[in-house]
């Protein structure tokens, strides 16, 4: 019982933070790398790195037959995706189980479930967990416009296999829904394939929240709280924090229970995370979607509780139980994440790669970096532009905000601009000091400023 | 082209530029290579040379994706025919002819292209831009091969204006 090899598919902080993990637990790491990471830390830090192919992801990290053969030549017995890439590919889950690899991660049939938005809405409906009011698939503009007078005013158009914000219009009247369904629809078809929308109420001023879910995959769920990811840009996430302490504590618990309830109607298995629109006015959350991979901010949900999640994944892929139970975990204090990303935000974001000639990083009681960038790494052109993670944790929110304010001062990158001076805008606005926030807030207000 | 032949020809542009040579014509197999000093050179192709940058334009018979940290503005600039309006690269990144992998290109050599017609994506680090004419006219040489890694500035097409 229990993982031996583990093959890393995927790059960047997230393939190393595998590896260690891999290594803190005696299982040894095989990383698949590009070209382009041949010389990076996970390379390095792994037992072996195999080059699966050119830079371009297509022709390297995306090719599922391709991860899975340097798997099995290597001789791996479990498959960690990590998040992007493949992690949400139902085929990846699919190929390991035919090649008898453990896959790091939920099945393929769960993952092909709560991948469509429509189904994975049908079975939080079975579950008990509340939705966002809305319809189903919308099949013409008119139907669009009659579904919004049920609906009630604003809406918002989403494409049924959508995600990242594309496929995705506001509508506040009969004739913006016109106009927004046949944009939506072509978007969608052009992003995903497929041209499906649906309709759902849009929450003005809403915040995201998120639980973090480990699934035993015989129906039990444990639940490490939960994730406030409010700020955010075009609907990607800046800074996450855990717990939401706008929340009020009976309805965190409510929160909570609908997640476990939805993971454990699928029997779920590994990590994942179930996301809500909370509507702060009406005190009242809305399912969204689950997330069957690690995310990119659990590092906040361990923080707060202790746990190492990714450790807590192989153990699961292994064929064990979580190393906790639900009663022994204890959630305290707050933590706070950054995405430090390669750009240049005061130009619209533009992502920049290049080569790292200085990194300096802050330490201190409650600081944690996650991070595969070091003095003279190349950031290729290739991939994501995040270079790393900045996290920290406090005895209470305010606490966690002085520290990230003195963690964001200390640190200094050059070579490539970075988000760092809008971190240390955002944390200190009096807004976010004093928890005033929502999702459009960062573009409403800092942005717009 | 491997890695190493870049390395090879960035080597080869340095000494070029340092040296008192205004013209070299270098041929190794398949891969053929001119380079000037002068920007109205007659390159490979026999057509004016239009390029504005200050880099000697170099002609390669090959495109190959050069390495992340040295993408070169090199570009076929015999290509770009007299008068003609060239579209370049916003940015680096990994230049695209079609909106997603099977699907038509944008556009074809001698298509009429109007100010706003799409003629290509440039994406880098997931961020993809739309690169537009800018100009009417046809489509008179296309300067990339698709999916190959561009630099900033690079020219992508030449628009014959009318």
């Amino acid at each position: 019982m229990g993982l031996k090899r583990v093959f890393v598919a995927n790059r960047g902080e997230i393939g190393l933070r595998i590896v260690r993990a891999a290594h803190a637990l005696d299982i040894e790491a095989v990383i698949g790398v590009s070209e382009a990471d041949r010389d990076g830390l996970g390379a390095c830090e792994a037992d072996r790195a195999v080059v699966l192919g050119p830079g371009p992801a297509a022709k390297s990290y995306l090719d599922a037959k391709l991860v899975v053969q340097a798997a099995l030549a290597t001789g791996c017995d479990g498959l960690h995706p990590g998040y992007g890439f493949l992690s949400e590919r139902a085929e990846l889950a699919r190929l390991c189980a035919q090649y008898g690899i453990a896959f790091v991660g939920p099945e393929a049939d769960v993952i092909d479930g709560l991948g469509d938005k429509l189904r994975a809405r049908e079975m939080a409906r079975k579950a008990g967990v509340p939705l966002v009011p809305g319809t189903d698939e919308i099949a013409s503009a008119s139907d669009a416009v009659k579904a919004a007078e049920q609906v009630g005013y604003p809406v918002l158009l989403k494409a049924s296999a959508g995600g990242g914000g594309r496929g995705m219009v506001i509508a506040r009247n009969p004739a913006e829904v016109e106009a927004g369904f046949a944009k939506a629809s072509a978007e969608a078809l052009a992003a995903f394939g497929d041209g499906t929308l649906f309709m759902e109420r849009f929450v003005p001023e809403a915040r995201h929240v998120e639980v973090q879910l480990l699934g035993d995959g015989k129906g039990g769920v444990l639940h490490f709280g939960e994730r406030d990811c409010s700020v955010q840009r075009r609907y990607q996430k800046l800074v996450e924090e855990a717990p939401c302490a706008a929340m009020p504590d009976h309805l965190r618990k409510q929160l909570h229970k609908a997640a476990c309830d939805l993971a454990a109607s699928v029997n779920y298995r590994n990590a994942g995370t179930a996301e809500f629109l909370f509507d702060v006015a009406r005190e009242e959350f809305y399912f969204i979607e689950v997330n069957a991979r690690i995310q990119v901010e659990h590092p906040v949900s361990e923080m707060i509780s202790g746990a190492d999640l990714v450790q807590e994944q192989l153990r699961i892929a292994g064929g064990a139980a979580p190393s906790v139970k639900q009663d022994e975990i204890d959630l305290s204090g707050h933590a706070i994440e950054c995405r430090i990303n390669a750009e240049d935000w005061t130009r619209d974001f533009m992502p920049v790669p290049g080569t790292v000639t200085r990194w300096k990083v802050p330490t201190g009681e409650g600081v944690r970096l996650d991070s595969h960038i070091f003095e003279g790494a190349t950031i290729p052109p290739y991939y994501d532009n995040m270079v790393g993670k900045l996290i920290v944790h406090g005895q209470d929110r305010a606490e966690a905000v002085s520290r990230l304010q003195s963690a964001i001062d200390d640190f200094a990158v050059e070579g490539v601009p970075t988000t760092l001076p809008l971190h240390a805008k955002i944390v200190g606005h009096p807004d976010f000091i004093a928890n005033r926030i929502h999702t459009r807030w960062l573009e409403q207000t800092v942005l717009a400023e | 082209m491997a890695k190493d032949n870049f390395t090879d020809l960035e080597q080869l542009l340095a000494e070029f530029e340092a040296s008192d040579l205004t013209e070299l014509h270098v041929r190794h197999g398949e891969l053929e290579i001119f380079l000037s000093k002068d920007e109205n050179a007659v390159g490979l192709g026999g057509g004016a040379v239009q390029v504005a940058t200050a880099k000697a334009p170099v002609k390669t018979g090959k495109t190959a994706s050069p390495p992340a940290s040295a993408p070169t503005a090199a570009a076929p600039a015999a290509d770009i025919p007299e008068g003609a309006v060239v579209v370049r690269a916003p940015y680096l990144g990994t230049f695209y002819r079609a909106p997603k992998p099977g699907a038509p290109h944008y556009v074809e050599i001698g298509q009429p292209v109007s100010d706003e017609t799409e003629m290509c994506l440039v994406e880098v680090m997931k961020l993809f831009t739309a690169v537009r004419a800018g100009c009417s006219g046809t489509v008179a040489a296309i300067l990339a091969e698709d999916g190959a890694m561009v630099a900033a500035d690079q020219p992508l097409f030449a628009v014959m204006p009318g």
